[in-house]
């Protein structure tokens, strides 16, 4: 009946040219041409473009925002309270994916709509967990919707990470542990803080977001920037961004091992074709059952899926869980292959 | 250390010498049994399937019973049948056991699994791979169902042995070579004295040909070289001793069952001899093209029926053993010397004078159906492996064709999720694209990636982890051969096709009609 229903109502959420478009609240959500206002759900690169004239995102995330895209007028939400734009109740969710990320719910009094960003189900030290929240209709991503896409848990990579760490540096071999330098790096770092007093040095673009992340508090190991003069002769791990594969960045540290911490090392075959030797499987993203789980808890009666693996999942809920799904095309995971 | 550790050590370095080390490692310290059936396994040598893979497929199917057409999305997408399972199916809370030797257990459970019934099977491997974490179901699926490759070739595992147990690798090479029994006493037989015997009936190290370069053609002496024909067959050795004839095939494969025509030709040659040379299909007179030998092949049985359809011979250009003397240390122009006063099938040979011979030689060589000529060394012994300054081919240039994608696969093991299997076709004379061949190599890792967006965004259809993609991109393919086709739409069938380079400057007008095909045949005499 519901569903019967939430069909018939004129959408509250539209796609145009920018993106996203709330035409009641007369917002975007993470536009991808400049816009008006715009409703920011995290900070990274697909889901936050420089331009526009008013930013909204909620509280901690401002910090990373400001890192990305300069000064810009930005006015931020704590979670889960409201604020009026035209017709709309707007509030930000925490999504657990990086330092401030949120979903968003759209409100019309008629119905409501949440858009999830990007978000994952697993505890992450950085930031607040995710949080379910119930709506009509929901549009989530869906990276790694293929049930291939099961994360271990966090203890058990450690446990890995920390072996094949002290594996190399016993021969001599500066382990370089490659990952995203927004969110992923952070994370990894306040995972080893929690587990032990080991120390790391970091890329020059991790170094950056780090202390955005400190300032907000998050405890992380301790680190140093990576120096362009001297070698360093250390037990010290080496945190960089994927890019830096096969750059003159590695030289300084020969003999070196790499790593790659991402969901999509989950594949032999993908990490091969990267030439990493080595892959920790850890994700910002919600795993199979994470997504599934986050549809179910949503109540929605009507799913779009935005990017990522949408044709299954979309598939998925339509044929296995009575799900009305649909595909949205959308400009977000445009730097898929390196998990965000 | 086990062979699951060996794996993680091989699978996650990608130098050459740290991959020799573990295994020397291994050998020298892992129990002997593990190592044996170990070396067993990376040589591929592990014997028939034990677990076929439609049985894998079936009991991952059974496990998604109403969403079995999400199995095959994550199949397509991680590319490896074993691979998959193990991702779906291990257990992710435990931990690789990496010491134990655990692979003659591993071999008994597979031949007890293989017993079950079907209604049981599915769920016996189910609870076997709830056991496993997700390297142990990798490697104990990979090991049940033959192909098995961890970036380890023969030749490394080769010279790892000889190096844990101190021995010159050409004797353990030779060895080596001939079935390999994986038992407690592998490392101390390889250690013994081997009868003159035994020797007799193995084959020989293969010396391999370098590609020719045109300084090199410039710079050689034509009058120290003897050239011959390349001929497009199976490289082999014709061995007959006292008892037996065998013939081998490169990479270690005894294909004498698959030949009993070139068996019976055989017994009118001395004892004690190995002949090196090509298996051909067709007779002397009329050669047929390399696709009936595929035939013969693939075949399990050989009928009589087939023998007559796809008859073979074997056509000898050196001789390794001639009454039971090694003749490798000899120059080619004797051992060539001995080689013409037996009677067999044997290559013409010239001797030129001057490199404008050589050329006219393959120039010729399409025409009688050779790929090339070989440019040999007289003074040349008979070495292992691929030797600087004794042999060279120079083939001959590919014929080529612009031809337009229009279908997309991705590809498996490194390229997996990777779409770099394309279908590609030209036009007939109705103005429809017809598939005319499947390529799967040719572009720069660059190019795959680029080609790869592009097809995700032009897709037209799916079919499962086919892509149908808008016909717009050109690419130039090479092929070796054509011959006609009765099972492919287009009527003609393409030998060795790939990708030479991708047409960014043509549109798809003006890629290759069907009729340039049809020209290919007629003038290289196959219609």
């Amino acid at each position: 009946m519901v569903s019967k229903k939430s069909r018939r109502r004129d959408p509250l959420v539209i796609r145009t040219p920018e993106g996203l478009y709330c035409p009641k609240a007369r917002a975007h959500i993470d536009p991808w041409l400049p816009v008006d206002c715009a409703l920011i759900t995290h900070a990274h690169a697909d889901h936050a473009r420089a331009g526009s004239k008013d930013y909204h995102c909620a509280l901690g995330g401002e910090g990373l925002l400001k890192q990305r895209l300069g000064d810009q007028q930005i006015t931020t939400h704590a979670y889960g309270e409201s604020f009026t734009r035209g017709e709309v109740q707007i509030s930000f969710h925490p999504a657990g994916h990086v330092l401030g990320s949120a979903q968003i719910r759209l409100d019309d009094s008629d119905s409501v709509w949440v858009i999830t960003g990007d978000y994952k189900r697993d505890p992450d030290p950085t930031c607040k967990a995710f949080e379910p929240v119930t709506c009509d209709v929901l549009i989530t991503e869906a990276t790694f919707a293929l049930p291939i896409y099961r994360w271990p848990s966090i203890d058990q990579t450690m446990d890995q990470l920390f072996a094949w760490w002290d594996h190399h540096v016993r021969h001599q071999r500066t382990p370089v542990l490659l990952c995203y330098s927004l969110g992923k790096a952070q994370r990894m770092m306040a995972e080893i803080q929690r587990r032990s007093d080991r120390s790391v040095k970091v890329h020059g673009a991790v170094a950056t977001l780090n202390r955005v992340y400190e300032q907000e508090g998050v405890k992380l190991c301790p680190w140093e920037r990576t120096s362009e003069t001297n070698k360093s002769v250390s037990s010290d791990l080496v945190i960089a961004p994927p890019q830096v594969a096969g750059s003159s960045f590695l030289k300084r540290f020969h003999p070196t091992e790499l790593a790659m911490a991402s969901g999509w090392m989950q594949v032999r075959g993908v990490r091969r074709r990267a030439s990493i030797h080595q892959g920790f499987v850890v994700s910002d993203h919600a795993d199979w059952n994470g997504l599934i789980q986050t549809v179910q808890d949503s109540q929605a009666t009507q799913v779009y899926a935005t990017h990522g693996e949408t044709r299954v999942l979309t598939r998925y809920l339509n044929e296995h869980l009575g799900i009305l799904a649909e595909r949205l095309e959308t400009a977000f995971g445009i730097e898929e292959g390196i998990d965000q | 250390m086990n062979f699951v550790g060996l794996f993680q050590a091989l699978d996650t370095s990608q130098s050459t010498n740290a991959k020799r080390n573990a295994l020397i490692e291994f050998i020298r310290h892992a129990d002997v049994l593990e190592s044996a059936i170990a070396v067993e396994a990376l040589t591929s040598q592990l014997g028939k399937k034990r677990l076929k893979p439609s049985l894998l497929k079936y009991t991952a199917n059974q496990a998604f019973i109403k969403t079995t057409w999400l199995f095959e999305e994550c199949y397509a997408t991680v590319g490896d049948l074993s691979e998959t399972l193990a991702i779906l199916f291990a257990n992710p809370q435990a931990k690789p056991q990496t010491k134990d030797p655990i692979l003659k257990q591993w071999i008994d459970r597979q031949t007890a699994l293989a017993g079950l019934k079907p209604e049981v099977f599915a769920d016996a491997l189910l609870a076997q791979l709830d056991q496993f974490s997700k390297d142990e179901a990798f490697l104990f699926l990979k090991l049940s169902s033959g192909g098995f490759r961890v970036g380890v070739s023969k030749g490394l595992v080769h010279e790892a042995i000889a190096r844990a147990i101190d021995m010159d690798r050409a004797v353990i090479e030779e060895r080596l070579m001939g079935p390999f029994v994986a038992d407690r006493d592998w490392l101390k037989r390889l250690q013994e004295p081997v009868t003159q015997n035994e020797l007799d009936a193995r084959p020989l190290p293969f010396l391999l040909a370098n590609p020719i370069t045109v300084q090199e053609i410039a710079s050689l002496n034509p009058q120290d070289m003897l050239v011959e024909y390349k001929w497009d067959g199976i490289r082999a050795q014709l061995i007959k001793t006292d008892q037996t004839i065998r013939l081998w095939s490169r990479g270690d494969h005894d294909i004498t069952e698959q030949f009993p025509d070139i068996v019976d030709s055989a017994i009118t040659l001395p004892s004690l001899i190995i002949l090196d040379g090509e298996i051909l299909a067709g007779t002397p007179g009329q050669l047929q093209s390399f696709n009936q030998l595929q035939t013969r092949l693939n075949r399990k049985r050989i009928t009589q029926t087939l023998l007559k359809t796809n008859p073979a011979f074997f056509k000898c250009y050196d001789l390794l053993r001639f009454q039971g003397e090694d003749m490798r240390d000899q120059p080619l122009a004797a051992r060539k010397a001995v080689l013409q006063t037996i009677a067999f099938h044997q290559s013409p040979v010239l001797s030129p004078q001057r490199v404008e011979e050589i050329s006219a030689m393959r120039e010729a060589a399409r025409d009688i159906g050779a790929e090339g000529v070989m440019i040999k060394n007289r003074q040349s012994t008979y070495g292992s492996g691929r030797k600087a300054g004794y042999w060279w081919k120079w083939k001959l240039e590919p014929m080529t064709a612009d031809c337009i994608l229009i279908y997309a696969q991705a590809g498996h093991g490194r390229r997996a999720n990777l779409h770099s299997d394309y279908t590609l076709a030209c036009w007939n004379d109705q103005g429809e694209l017809v598939p005319v061949a499947k390529a799967y190599s040719g572009l720069t890792d660059v190019e795959l990636k680029a080609m790869d967006q592009w097809i995700r965004k032009h897709t037209i259809q799916k079919f499962g982890p086919v892509r149908q993609v808008e016909p717009l991109q050109v690419f130039e393919i090479g092929f070796e051969g054509i011959a006609v086709s009765t099972r492919h739409k287009s009527g003609v069938a393409l030998r060795f096709p790939r990708i030479l380079r991708w047409r960014q400057d043509v549109g798809p007008k003006d890629a290759d009609e069907l009729t340039h095909f049809h020209a290919l045949m007629t003038n290289y005499h196959v219609l």
